[in-house]
């Protein structure tokens, strides 16, 4: 982690200069227009997923403020000179809130930033931080951690599986925890992993659905795809599935086990009337259970009663911060110990985490 | 060719007034067209046609970003326009592509920390060599074993974009990135100079014009050049005369492949700044368009390209400015495709009615 920070050093003294230059954001706003609002995705917004969330936590932003904002919404712009050129062109415009929806753009929004001081972004996922650029990020691990009893309360083979975008850490952070939550209450269950290197490819996350199906797991999370794909197809197989960010019940009305679904509204509300009284402050954004933002729901009618209990009690302890998913003693995938006994990982190890614990038998592309 | 009671006729000799006419009627009639479809989706088609060619032009911000999407579709379209007129057809433009811009890669991810003014030409020069090898391929298939190069090159581009993926995941992978499939970015000498200041328009745009000039030399003024074309209008006579048609291949995938990886090059030592995924973003197929648009001439070409660009930066601009959905500029640019080569295609023939075939 220090070592990126000294190899990106160019953008932190930037933002220093940034900084140096006591330039506060939106107060120079006129009087009486609309603040512009502008939200880039990778991948269509569509019905479901991660562009979806983002995309629907603007709508209660828009019936309370009404007249006083104005939202445009971009999707399906690949990470690139495409992105850098239209994040530039909505400011352009007048836009003066960005919401940058991918790990991807980051380079690009920070030119954004770093050049427009009165407008503040805000980045999905990266780790730059500037006066006006917020990195933010769900503690989906709180979510998948409980989502974890529930798979190993009602898989029949042990063998659980995962469908994952990126091997970036916060889904293996996100899978860990899945894996933790399922040993809390079979200890002796088996987690495979494929990475399909895609948000957003029905086809291979269909393909890589039906692979850990045939090798025996029943339980499947799908992790950070944009599309139903390996929710329907589990619903075929007859496997448990969960998936992140808004429900897909429906692709799978019998066999969904639960939704880790994120709600943005909070959170956007928050910074967009930061921006708007000029107390906007660029910070990183680590957002959970405690602030609404991570929501378990539709959980599965199958889930037995006693784990259900244990899981709302779990859910409890973590939102009021008396239960830490990651508290040791926790072994990595090679044994060696991660986290020492009464230990727990900080949020720095956590947005960092580039291991498996044991328990998950494929390895970590490196 | 029939089509329900009418017959195309080819014209004895083409209209010189109506190929100037056809190409702005079809302009103006898709923009019509589209106009309408706006209208019928509730927006503005005023704010629309602003945004998506009005503005383009007339922003100096803007206009520079047409100018560095342009550059690209003007090398490679220049190259390929080559082969197409002695009837080579490579439409592996694509692949060619990448592995330009993985050969220039290979300097600034094998060495990242190097420094010189020689760094971006080196990379620029590796680049046109990763196209031509990409491009040999398929030369040999056609001239040892008579296999199409249209299937061949195709092929080659599903490889590249493999080997790509391979590199990004794997060995070329940037080791402080968070395990994103992409390398290290480039440092500073590893990147193109600018040639305007606060514009991300780079020293490629001057290159591609030079290879454009290059090209019309080549085609204009050069006894190769000539035998290129003759190879493609009358293979026959061209073997009479001695003009060898292996010759004609070789030279017609080389070229192209040599442009097509010089942009490559060119694209992740210019607005990438670094070897990723998204850099296969098309730029060989829209090419293709592009020189037949030009009417696989250079001068034709150049316009071509700048026309394409306007209508990409054009497109995007309507997204953010007017709220058009991307469904609806990818539309635009189909329909005014489609109502060129109508244009085109009128120009070069004309309709005939057939005796009785209203029966029919």
């Amino acid at each position: 982690m220090t070592s990126t920070l000294n190899r990106r050093g160019f953008l932190q003294t930037t933002a220093a200069a940034t900084l140096g230059a006591g330039l506060l954001p939106g107060i120079a706003r006129a009087q009486g227009e609309p603040l512009g609002v502008a939200l880039i995705v990778p991948s269509p917004f569509g019905d479901v997923g991660w562009s979806h969330a983002l995309a629907a936590a603007l709508e209660p932003i828009k019936a309370e403020y009404g007249d006083r904002i104005k939202v445009t919404k971009l999707e399906n712009i690949p990470e690139g000179p495409d992105a850098d050129r239209i994040m530039n062109k909505a400011v352009a415009d007048g836009n003066k809130f960005l919401i940058a929806g991918s790990f991807g753009y980051q380079n690009g929004a920070m030119q954004v930033a770093r050049r427009n001081p009165d407008v503040s972004v805000l980045h999905a996922s990266g780790f730059m931080v500037a006066p006006n650029f917020t990195p933010f990020a769900a503690r989906n691990y709180q979510g998948t951690y409980l989502m974890g009893m529930a798979a190993a309360a009602v898989s029949k083979t042990g063998k659980l599986g995962s469908v994952s975008a990126f091997a970036i850490p916060e889904l293996v952070s996100s899978i860990n925890a899945f894996v933790l939550g399922a040993q809390a209450v079979n200890p002796d269950v088996e987690v495979s992993v494929v990475w399909v290197n895609s948000w957003f490819d029905p086809a291979k996350e269909q393909e890589a659905a039906r692979a850990l199906l045939s090798q025996g797991c029943d339980v499947i999370y799908s992790n950070a795809q944009d599309t139903p794909s390996v929710v329907s197809v589990c619903e075929e197989a007859g496997a448990y599935v969960f998936n992140l960010n808004s429900s897909m019940v429906k692709y799978a009305p019998t066999k969904y086990l639960g939704c880790v679904a994120t709600d943005w509204t909070p959170f956007f509300l928050q910074s967009i009337k930061a921006h708007l009284d000029g107390s906007f402050e660029g910070h990183t954004a680590y957002l959970g259970l405690a602030e609404g933002v991570i929501k378990p729901m539709d959980w599965n009618a199958d889930i037995p009663a006693d784990v259900m209990t244990r899981i709302t009690e779990t859910q409890a302890q973590l939102a009021d911060g008396s239960f830490h998913v990651f508290t040791g003693p926790i072994a990595r995938q090679d044994g060696r110990e991660a986290v020492a006994e009464g230990a727990a990982l900080g949020d720095e190890d956590i947005v960092a985490m580039d291991w498996h614990v044991a328990g998950v038998t494929t390895p970590l592309p490196n | 060719m029939r089509l329900g009671g009418f017959r195309l006729a080819r014209r004895d000799r083409a209209s010189r007034k109506l190929a100037v006419v056809a190409p702005i009627a079809a302009l103006l009639l898709s923009i019509a067209l589209n106009l309408a479809l706006y209208v019928a989706m509730g927006r503005n088609p005023v704010a629309v046609f602003h945004a998506m060619l009005i503005e383009p032009v007339t922003s100096w911000s803007s206009f520079s970003e047409v100018l560095l999407k342009m550059t690209p579709l003007l090398l490679i379209a220049q190259g390929l326009a080559i082969g197409f007129r002695a009837k080579v057809i490579n439409i592996g433009a694509e692949g060619q592509f990448i592995l330009g811009a993985i050969f220039a890669s290979a300097i600034p991810v094998w060495f990242p920390q190097v420094t010189g003014a020689w760094v971006w030409p080196s990379m620029i020069a590796l680049g046109g060599i990763g196209g031509m090898l990409w491009a040999i391929v398929p030369a040999i298939w056609r001239v040892r074993l008579n296999a199409s190069e249209i299937l061949v090159t195709l092929m080659m581009s599903l490889i590249a974009a493999q080997l790509l993926n391979f590199l990004l995941v794997g060995p070329w992978k940037d080791p402080m990135g968070f395990n994103f499939p992409q390398s290290v970015i480039f440092p500073l000498d590893a990147t193109l100079p600018l040639l305007f200041p606060g514009t991300r328009v780079n020293v490629a745009l001057a290159i591609a014009l030079i290879w454009s000039v290059v090209c019309w030399f080549h085609i204009q003024r050069s006894f190769q050049g000539y035998q290129l074309i003759v190879g493609g209008l009358a293979p026959q006579a061209a073997g009479y005369a001695g003009y060898s048609q292996s010759r004609a291949i070789w030279m017609s995938l080389l070229i192209g492949g040599l442009a097509a990886g010089l942009a490559g090059a060119a694209e992740v030592a210019g607005p990438v700044g670094q070897l990723q995924r998204s850099i296969a973003s098309g730029y060989g197929y829209s090419a293709i368009i592009v020189a037949y648009l030009g009417g696989l001439h250079p001068v034709g070409i150049v316009f071509s390209s700048l026309l394409i660009a306007i209508l990409y930066i054009g497109g995007d601009n309507a997204m953010v400015s007017a709220g058009l959905p991307i469904a609806a500029v990818r539309v635009f640019q189909g329909s005014l495709l489609v109502c060129y080569l109508a244009a085109i295609t009128l120009v070069r023939f004309r309709l005939i009615r057939e005796p009785g075939g209203l029966r029919a």
